[in-house]
């Protein structure tokens, strides 16, 4: 599955850049993440995401690991994790990337997502549109907590 | 495999609602179990507790007098299949227990039970929200009535809370001019889309009219999109707009893209369900 997402963030773009690296604040902005670590620093990252969708909740234990950094732009990444309860498995690759507009900030997810398991059982249809809802909500987090502290 | 769960046997709807609100999420009300079990011999899901409500009999009855015709939320699909007040009253409802998944699912699985899971592919919302329906929750401190447009949420999700309980499902009796059906269509087991048409239908034409679409996107929903372009028409300018009302309720169906069709596949298939449950209601 692939997803991409803008959000144009009224900040400059060295202050989203700080705030992508600042673990907490960043993962608060991701809905159902929590118990995030970092392992080593800028490089190595563990999370555990809990998802719902109406009786169905996954927990996948989740590594983060950052492949490539080119400061300022763009950040390519790759989280991979299991649920053992539910036997099912996800791996996302990620790509960031910002550019300055009009004295703001794009910031830009490209994902691809793959979902291993009983958990696809659900459909793909429904697992689309939960991943789709969960990016918004943190594309809008995101800029809320940019905008918000500016 | 089933995972160790707790059985709770509560003996009345607020025993019921008490302990839904105490255990939260950790709880879920069993009925017939036919989605609830194969979801948790599939591991899908884990309840610590799981509250049978089967023993509240009072919820199995069905009656109707001239304004309402009222279902409890435990009758089983085989139970309304065989209902002759309902062959008589609602025979569009009738004809859709009728084809509800397999026998094995209509001997014990519940119309309460299909509508609170809210599995998308599931057929009855769609046609009690054409029919006008109000369903009833319950919980320990009150009861409220939900229209059925205003029961499903999203996939799986419902408006009913935490400590509430479907009890009853409430259709406005008939009268004689009173027209509906529903039809669907899949390839695979589950359906890829249902329409539901209902409309009252006398020498002026056709008023009130109510689609809603099922199966195909996150939940059933009515469109009023649609429904704009039949109603106040007479049957045969009704009948020369269904093209364009089809593609109108296709486009407003918020269908998704999955193992049963593409978007447009069942964009088009609405259509043509509506042009022939529009068919079939006036004949």
């Amino acid at each position: 599955m692939q997803f991409q997402k803008e959000v144009e963030i009224a900040a400059p773009r060295e202050k989203v850049w700080n705030f992508i690296w600042d673990v907490d604040r960043f993962i608060a902005c991701v809905p159902g993440c929590k118990e995030a670590k970092t392992i080593e620093a800028g490089k190595k990252y563990a999370a555990t995401m809990v998802e719902k969708v109406g009786p169905f909740k996954v927990e996948f234990p989740t590594s983060i690991e950052v492949l490539e950094r080119e400061e300022l732009t763009r950040i390519k990444a790759q989280a991979s994790g299991a649920d053992n309860k539910i036997g099912s498995r996800m791996k996302v690759d990620l790509d960031v990337n910002l550019r300055e507009q009009d004295g703001k900030t794009v910031l830009g997810f490209i994902a691809s997502v793959d979902i291993l398991g009983k958990l696809a059982a659900l459909g793909h249809g429904i697992i689309k549109r939960k991943a789709d809802q969960v990016l918004d909500e943190f594309a809008q987090a995101v800029k809320r907590r940019l905008e918000g502290d500016s | 495999m089933l995972r160790r769960f707790r059985l709770e046997e509560p003996e009345s709807v607020a025993e019921a609602s008490e302990l839904l609100g105490r255990f939260g999420d950790s709880a879920k009300v069993y009925a017939g179990g036919t989605e609830l079990l194969l979801a948790m011999k599939e591991g899908l899901a884990h309840y610590e507790r799981l509250i049978n409500v089967k023993k509240l009999k009072k919820l199995s009855e069905v009656s109707a007098d001239e304004s309402t015709i009222k279902i409890g939320a435990l009758c089983t699909h085989h139970e309304l299949e065989t209902s002759p007040m309902l062959q008589q009253k609602l025979p569009a409802l009738h004809k859709l227990e009728q084809n509800v998944a397999n026998v094995r699912v209509r001997q014990v699985g519940t119309l309460g039970g299909n509508l609170c899971f809210a599995e998308p592919h599931a057929d009855p919302g769609t046609l009690l929200m054409a029919l006008g329906a109000t369903l009833v929750a319950e919980k320990s401190s009150g009861r409220r009535e939900i229209a059925a447009e205003d029961f499903f949420v999203d996939v799986y999700e419902t408006s009913l809370e935490v400590d509430e309980l479907l009890t009853e499902i409430r259709i406005p009796t008939p009268t004689e001019n009173f027209r509906s059906a529903y039809l669907k269509f899949g390839y695979l087991e589950r359906p890829s889309v249902g329409v539901a048409v209902a409309f009252n239908l006398n020498g002026g034409g056709l008023s009130e009219v109510k689609i809603a679409v099922g199966c195909a996107g996150p939940a059933p929903r009515r469109v009023p999109e649609a429904e704009v372009l039949l109603n106040g028409k007479s049957k045969e300018e009704a009948e020369r707009t269904l093209s364009q009302a089809g593609e109108s309720a296709g486009r407003a169906s918020q269908a998704i893209s999955d193992l049963h069709g593409s978007q447009d596949y069942k964009e088009h298939i609405v259509g043509v369900l509506l042009k022939r449950a529009f068919q079939s209601a006036v004949t």
